[in-house]
């Protein structure tokens, strides 16, 4: 910007230039204000949470050694004659994980049609079904899980409809936008022929719907792997649930095995469900 | 023509042949995990109960509640700070086209990749081992889960940018750490802005249930409520865990568009 002013000088069009120059200030100062607000801001809040924590920022170093200590003479080398101990737990994992993942794509599909704009019976139908779904989204899995192993017990049920429920909020809203995103004109085409609802939905609807759809269910088996390998740390049945008691035993290269186990679950599931998508697809 | 429409005829077997498999493998999985009509029934039985006994929520300690919701906030904001600022740092010796040297780069994304399929929660049951109880196992926990995914993403977002905005500087004779200043973060600031709003959303979502295994915060209230039986208290804490995440992610979607606006605002 100033190369160009002094240029223009020597040419001779003064007032243009120093418009220019005033105006590169300006911005200038206003970006500078804005960034020492945003840092101001940030600073505030880091400091708020310092005190309301009691964190110390030492213990980010500290922290950090005690958790190589740690690993280095507790949790390592893992102990590998618990994987026969530990398969079981692992395709418990497995099982709730797919079974939540059926429920959950059960029923949101039939919110997700409910809260499409073109397929919803009612405008307050619509505005219910995407109100289900926002609050399951934003309440996590695990909370399901304490309050229905306080409701109906321990072990994999409990994980499994957990796990349904909450992928409800996320699968719903995902299929609700995919169906919202369609052409519509190819529904208005089969339904100028007379088709019925059926027909409709078969015809027009799922042919566009199916690939978002075997994506976000896929997607959604990925997570529920993380999601079941945690749910059993409050006592929801698989991999968790072996880890949470390991560590309460001092057994720590167990649970150093069962981390390993959950490590490998998600890999291999992440494996699996990118070659189907690219089967299916 | 023929080719296309055997093709096709493929397809529709195969894709029928999954159906049936995942069904198969459904009922299969039911079974193993013993979840059969008349255990539905009588759990079905036990949460109405439940339900019914959640309403009207209520609190009987509610400047607890509030109190372990706000230290949960607190708990995310430390963490997301604290690995947005080791993840810049490792992410500019992660990028391909900053390293100094290749194979760090190498390390330090596999170390990422290790330290992203671990879940948070497990990350804080490990480190309140190492550290003890309280929110500093909680904050450590976080901040460690968010470099796993920040310095993949960061790590992207720097392989993107223009180099010649970084080669004309270094021709200029700028410094390693004036390049950075003024040309890669500049080039990638949009791209960090909306990670890192999007990483303190997450990290709510987290802080809300570390309670659970022990590392402070709002989750915590919740399994007590639920092992002392009182559903109405714990719906109440549901709720204002809710309200937490809800209005997090409405926050950070406003900042989202707020810096985009001040962006282009600075660029016009």
């Amino acid at each position: 910007m100033k190369a160009a002013s002094i240029q223009t000088d020597r040419e001779g069009h003064k007032p243009p230039t120093k418009d220019l120059y005033s105006e590169y200030r300006k911005r200038k100062k206003i970006l500078f204000k804005s960034q020492a607000t945003v840092f101001g801001v940030i600073t505030l809040l880091a400091l708020w949470s310092l005190w309301g924590t009691g964190f110390n920022p030492l213990s980010i170093v500290t922290g950090t050694y005690d958790m190589f200590v740690f690993m280095f003479t507790d949790l390592f080398p893992p102990d590998f004659s618990a994987i026969g101990s530990l398969i079981g737990p692992a395709l418990d994992t497995l099982y709730m994980s797919y079974v939540g993942m059926v429920i959950s794509v059960l029923f949101s599909l039939v919110l997700g049609v409910l809260a499409a704009d073109f397929l919803t019976p009612h405008p307050i139908i619509a505005a219910i079904s995407k109100g289900i779904t926002a609050f399951l989204r934003s309440v996590p899995a695990v909370v399901w899980a304490i309050i229905l192993v306080a409701g109906i017990g321990l072990g994999p049920l409990t994980g499994t409809i957990a796990i349904g429920l909450s992928g409800i909020g996320i699968l719903g809203k995902a299929y609700a936008e995919v169906l919202n995103s369609m052409d519509r004109d190819q529904i208005e085409g089969v339904r100028a022929t007379g088709a019925s609802w059926l027909q409709v939905m078969g015809q027009a609807v799922w042919p566009q719907f199916k690939a978002g759809f075997v994506s976000w269910s896929l997607y959604k088996l990925d997570m529920n792997i993380r999601e079941a390998a945690i749910l059993g740390l409050v006592g929801a049945g698989g991999l968790g649930y072996y880890l949470q008691s390991s560590i309460s035993l001092f057994q720590y290269k167990t649970a150093a095995m069962a981390i390993l186990m959950i490590f490998a679950l998600i890999l291999l599931v992440e494996f699996v469900t990118a070659k189907l998508r690219e089967r299916i697809l | 023509m023929m080719k296309n429409n055997r093709h096709m005829e493929k397809k529709k077997v195969q894709n029928t042949i999954f159906t049936v498999l995942a069904f198969a493998f459904f009922i299969f999985s039911m079974l193993q995990l013993d979840i059969v009509p008349e255990r539905l029934m009588r759990s079905f039985e036990r949460l109405t109960y439940i339900f019914g006994n959640m309403f009207p929520p209520k609190l009987n300690e509610p400047i607890d509640v509030f109190g372990a919701a706000i230290e949960s906030i607190q708990v995310a904001i430390l963490g997301t700070i604290i690995g947005i600022l080791v993840s810049f740092f490792l992410a500019v010796f992660a990028a391909k086209n900053l390293t100094p040297f290749k194979p760090l780069s190498f390390a330090i994304k596999s170390f990422a990749g290790f330290v992203r399929a671990v879940p948070a929660l497990i990350w804080a049951l490990l480190f309140i081992v190492a550290v003890g109880l309280g929110p500093t196992p909680g904050v450590l926990a976080l901040a460690i889960n968010s470099i796993g995914m920040l310095v993949k993403v960061y790590a992207e977002a720097l392989e993107e940018i223009d180099m010649g905005v970084v080669e004309a500087l270094e021709s200029a004779g700028a410094s390693k750490v004036q390049v950075i200043l003024q040309g890669v973060i500049p080039s990638m600031l949009s791209a960090f802005i909306a990670w890192s709003l999007f990483r303190l959303d997450v990290n709510i979502r987290y802080s809300a249930i570390l309670g659970v295994v022990g590392a402070g915060g709002i989750g915590w209230e919740l399994v007590k409520a639920a092992q002392m039986s009182r559903y109405d208290e714990a719906l109440m804490v549901t709720i204002v865990i809710f309200l937490m995440v809800m209005s997090a992610e409405v926050i950070s979607e406003f900042m989202k568009k707020r810096a985009n606006a001040a962006t282009a605002q600075a660029l016009k």
